[in-house]
């Protein structure tokens, strides 16, 4: 008997066409189903479905049927559902309910009635089973985005589901550590649901494969754009001006060092990708590169105008209008922002709030923002974060073409991407080089 | 010293200093409580101290010019419409710096217990009303979350060569941060309600148990609150 069911599923936000059409599922214990589609097709709206968030937590027009373990979820809240579902957010920040690690953990094993004496044991032997079990007494504040993830992933696997949904589990972790964390949910004996944007990552995994579009979800095989890539990695030399040179530098946050003697060079013409596991600096190196940082020792050289985009850029962004936001970086020039805007696929939304874009959106005009000032030197930190493969083509195309303009620097954990982009790779690994961290 | 106890101590201070009667009790206890707020890293209580002592100061400055007591005037000023005639009298320029202590004290007992507590431990310290010392930790957990969203929206914009310098440019940040936090709210409760939050039967993790010195301090804050009543 199949523990979830998805019946003729069709289900609308409130005030928006629908989500998901006529969907119909079912889901087998100890199966892994890989759930793929480009950016808005439905996916999560699908994995909110199962946990039973919709339609309790945000209303709008549902129809159809579906049931876990036996439960339908018109009826059964999503609390009621916990335990038996257990559901990993996309967004690890916007998860978290307290500031230290054990108590995080161990939320979720309170709430559906964990015995006391178990609760710590239990929260412990799942951020071990993740490789952050050092993380126990860590104040959640002072991760790093993959480390973030794992205790995330921790709170979930410790519940012991029978049904776990993951909504791109592997978006900030490093190769090994997204590797892991899919053969820890294979192997945690629930049926598994995961959603990714990097199919290379979970496809081996998986039993079966669904692809949603446009909110009808029909089984693989997925489409061309979507099957894994190799990724060899570029190793060439530094060619062109430098724009940026990095020499011996190192860094440190109030309670622990970064960045150790770090050095690399960015010339223009060439686009380099920044690589190494969560928490090694890469980041801070990037920052250290746009000048938004000082290093402690060493020294950062530079020619020009740097231009630096954050991680998850949607989230920070400050007008009224996309226009304007746009023109931020050009002294309020609305007409170069426009151009800009249009160049970007763009040119329609010119007056909307950034925050009425679709995310893809966001993130596109995030990338005019900086683009739009004509950076010598370009920093961008992890730009294909929930990035489908269709988009992510779109942007190598893009960043291809831009390459001969400036420098441009790439943090990211995406090796097909890096392989797709980059001219050459400078590692945070010691043995890759280069680079200490 | 568990960080209930710790918790009951600085409300008995916050509460000594708004029934005691003399200025210079209020004074002390208000500068006991920056005493403990200084155990904070200067990076964190930056903000708090700023808030807190800005604010006492503002009742300080205002109090004379908005009261109309006393009958030893110190300077007389014009007619403003509304406020009638402005003054300065003694009694009301002590009673100005008798409430600016007392926000000032109340305002640092609120940064000890952010700054200084383990909000985590005290939610799951919570024998009854734990919904409620939750609300609690998570509005706590605003101010620093604010903080990093607005370092952020700083960071975003100097990535494009935008400095935000004066009040300007910083209120240009609020509205953004506001929109971010109400994102951020609706997310977090559906994470909450997903993970099981409100769910009857609930349970909690084994805690220590208390030892003595949280037993003194727990009467500490009684005795406290009974002597700003009678004595200070």
């Amino acid at each position: 008997m199949a523990l979830a069911t998805v019946r003729s599923l069709t289900y609308g936000y409130p005030g928006a066409s629908p989500a998901l059409r006529d969907c119909s599922l079912d889901v087998e214990p100890g199966e892994v189903i890989g759930l793929f589609g480009s950016s808005g097709s439905g996916k999560s709206t699908l994995l909110r479905a199962l946990a039973g968030l919709i339609p309790h937590f945000h209303g709008g027009r549902f129809s159809g049927r579906v049931e876990i373990a036996g439960l339908d979820t018109r009826r059964a809240r999503p609390a009621e559902l916990a335990g038996t579902v257990a559901t990993l957010f996309q967004d690890p920040e916007d998860q978290v309910v307290f500031t230290r690690v054990e108590a995080e953990v161990a939320f979720g094993l309170e709430n559906i009635g964990t015995w006391p004496a178990e609760i710590a044991p239990r929260a412990l032997e799942a951020l071990e089973a993740v490789g952050a079990g050092r993380l126990l007494d860590r104040p959640v504040a002072e991760l790093s985005g993959g480390e973030l993830q794992r205790v995330c992933l921790s709170s979930v696997l410790a519940l012991r589901p029978r049904l776990l949904l993951l909504d791109e589990p592997t978006s900030q972790l490093d190769p090994d550590g997204a590797a892991l964390a899919i053969e820890l949910a294979r192997s945690s004996g629930a049926a598994v649901v995961v959603s990714e944007q990097r199919p290379e990552r979970v496809l081996e995994a998986c039993d079966r494969v669904l692809f949603l579009e446009d909110g009808r979800l029909r089984e693989g095989p997925l489409p061309d754009a979507w099957l894994p890539r190799e990724a060899e990695l570029p190793e060439a030399e530094p060619a062109g001006e430098v724009v940026c040179r990095l020499e011996h530098v190192a860094f440190d946050y109030p309670d622990r060092p970064v960045v150790g003697d770090a050095g690399f060079e960015l010339g223009r013409g060439e686009i380099v990708a920044l690589v190494g596991p969560n928490g090694s600096g890469k980041t801070t190196l990037a920052k250290l590169a746009a000048g938004l940082l000082e290093p402690r020792a060493g020294r950062v050289v530079r020619s020009g105008r740097a231009c630096y985009l954050s991680q998850d850029p949607g989230r920070y962004l400050v007008a009224e209008r996309a226009d304007e936001e746009v023109a931020l970086a050009v002294g309020g020039d609305l007409r170069r922002a426009r151009r800009e805007l249009e160049r970007l696929g763009l040119g329609g939304h010119a007056d909307r709030h950034p925050r009425d874009l679709s995310s893809g959106e966001r993130e596109r005009l995030a990338l005019a923002a900086v683009l739009v000032a004509e950076p010598d030197l370009l920093v961008l930190d992890e730009p294909t974060r929930g990035i489908d493969p269709v988009r992510k083509d779109e942007l190598v195309a893009l960043l291809r073409a831009e390459a001969p303009r400036r420098a441009t620097l790439v943090v990211t954990n995406d090796h097909v991407f890096a392989a797709a982009v980059a001219d050459r790779i400078v590692s945070t690994i010691p043995e890759r080089e280069r680079v200490l961290a | 010293m568990k960080p209930a106890p710790a918790a009951a101590l600085l409300g008995g201070l916050a509460a000594a200093a708004l029934l005691a009667h003399r200025t210079v009790s209020v004074a002390a206890i208000a500068a006991l409580l920056l005493l403990i707020c200084l155990r904070a890293p200067a990076r964190r209580r930056r903000l708090y101290l700023v808030g807190a002592l800005g604010s006492g100061l503002a009742v300080v400055l205002l109090t004379p010019f908005v009261e109309t007591i006393g009958s030893h005037p110190l300077w007389t000023g014009p007619t403003v419409p509304v406020l009638g005639q402005l003054d300065i009298t003694r009694e009301e320029l002590h009673n100005g710096l008798f409430q600016g202590l007392r926000l000032t004290a109340v305002a640092l007992a609120f940064a000890a217990y952010a700054l200084l507590l383990d909000h985590d431990r005290l939610v799951q310290a919570a024998g009854f009303a734990r919904r409620s010392v939750l609300a609690v930790a998570l509005a706590t957990r605003l101010v620093p979350t604010l903080e990093r969203d607005a370092a952020g929206l700083v960071e975003s914009l100097r990535g494009r060569g935008v400095e935000v310098t004066g009040v300007r440019g910083r209120a240009r940040l609020l509205a953004p941060l506001l929109a971010g936090s109400l994102e951020r709210a609706l997310n977090l409760a559906e994470a909450m309600e997903a993970r099981g939050y409100g769910r009857p039967g609930a349970t909690r993790a084994l805690r220590p148990p208390w030892s003595a010195l949280d037993r003194i301090a727990l009467t500490a804050a009684g005795v406290v609150v009974v002597i700003g009543v009678l004595w200070l």
